[in-house]
């Protein structure tokens, strides 16, 4: 069998969640921080957990499970939130959060990991795609899916 | 304003006045999403009771009622405790909830005062007012 060939680096961060892992750039998160008090946002949608306090702004936390139908997970000690840059065309202070269960992990992508068949992804718009690292589905959320949730 | 143990900011550029209590005509009745009326010449301008997630409630600790200036008339809100800040004493960053915004006018916040880990909704007038007017008499 022919061995994937090995391309440019591109880092990465897994991104633990309950029962799956996210792979997403590192150069979109700006920071990780300890999981802490969140702040309720009335009438929000269910995946959204509530607003957290960060430098001065109130950034919104997202659950991805329940994105993605899931039950929402409890916040567990360890748990961890990453905050993410505005997406794009959005206003400089419109950061957001994701939590993940445990802080995330660097992993550097060159080309040769294997893609996970279609048969291996989620059944929702909000995952693009998914690599298989040391045997372990990773995926890739779709930025665009994201975007049309959170800003309709 | 504090609803239900949490604190919420209105701010200043809303019209609005603040009545006390005794000045408002408490309903009677257990029914109901109003808990009291201003009489202002022949109108009755409603107030409601909202718990920390602003849905309709009933009890009997508040304090004061805050109406905000709206067309076709203006609408109220109870609350335990309504302070005025200095605006020197606040600052506010701008805020945008995700998602679908649950009222025509948008979402219901528009920014927040965040001092540390401490995070106070600042709530969008306009849509603010909207969700009140949209709660009517009730049963």
């Amino acid at each position: 069998m022919k061995a994937r060939r090995a391309g440019p680096r591109l880092h990465a961060l897994e991104v633990p969640l309950e029962g799956m892992s996210l792979l997403i750039p590192s150069a979109s998160v700006a920071e990780v921080v300890n999981l802490s008090t969140l702040t309720a946002v009335p009438f929000s949608e269910p995946w959204l957990l509530g607003v957290i306090g960060w430098r001065t702004l109130a950034v919104p936390v997202v659950s991805f499970e329940a994105l993605l139908g899931a039950p929402t997970p409890g916040g567990r000690a360890g748990g961890k939130i990453l905050i993410f840059y505005p997406m794009s065309g959005r206003k400089d202070w419109e950061f957001y959060g994701v939590l993940a269960t445990a802080e995330p992990r660097p992993q550097a992508l060159d080309g040769s990991q294997p893609p996970v068949p279609e048969a291996g992804l989620p059944n929702s718009s909000y995952i693009a795609s998914g690599l298989k690292i040391d045997n372990r589905s990773m995926f890739i959320p779709d930025l665009v899916a994201l975007q049309k949730a959170f800003y309709p | 304003m504090q609803l239900d143990g949490v604190s919420y900011l209105l701010p200043s550029v809303a019209g609005f006045t603040i009545e006390q209590r005794e000045n408002l005509v408490t309903n009677k009745s257990p029914d109901g999403n109003v808990v009291a009326w201003r009489s202002v010449r022949s109108t009755r301008l409603p107030a409601y009771c909202l718990d920390a997630n602003l849905r309709v409630t009933r009890h009997q600790q508040w304090h004061r009622a805050v109406f905000l200036d709206a067309k076709p008339q203006a609408v109220g809100l109870v609350a335990v405790e309504v302070q005025l800040l200095p605006r020197a004493e606040t600052v506010i960053s701008p805020f945008t909830p995700l998602g679908l915004p649950p009222t025509r006018a948008g979402h219901l916040f528009s920014g927040a005062w965040v001092t540390g880990n401490r995070v106070i909704l600042v709530f969008n007038p306009e849509a603010l007012t909207s969700y009140l007017q949209s709660l009517g008499e009730g049963a």
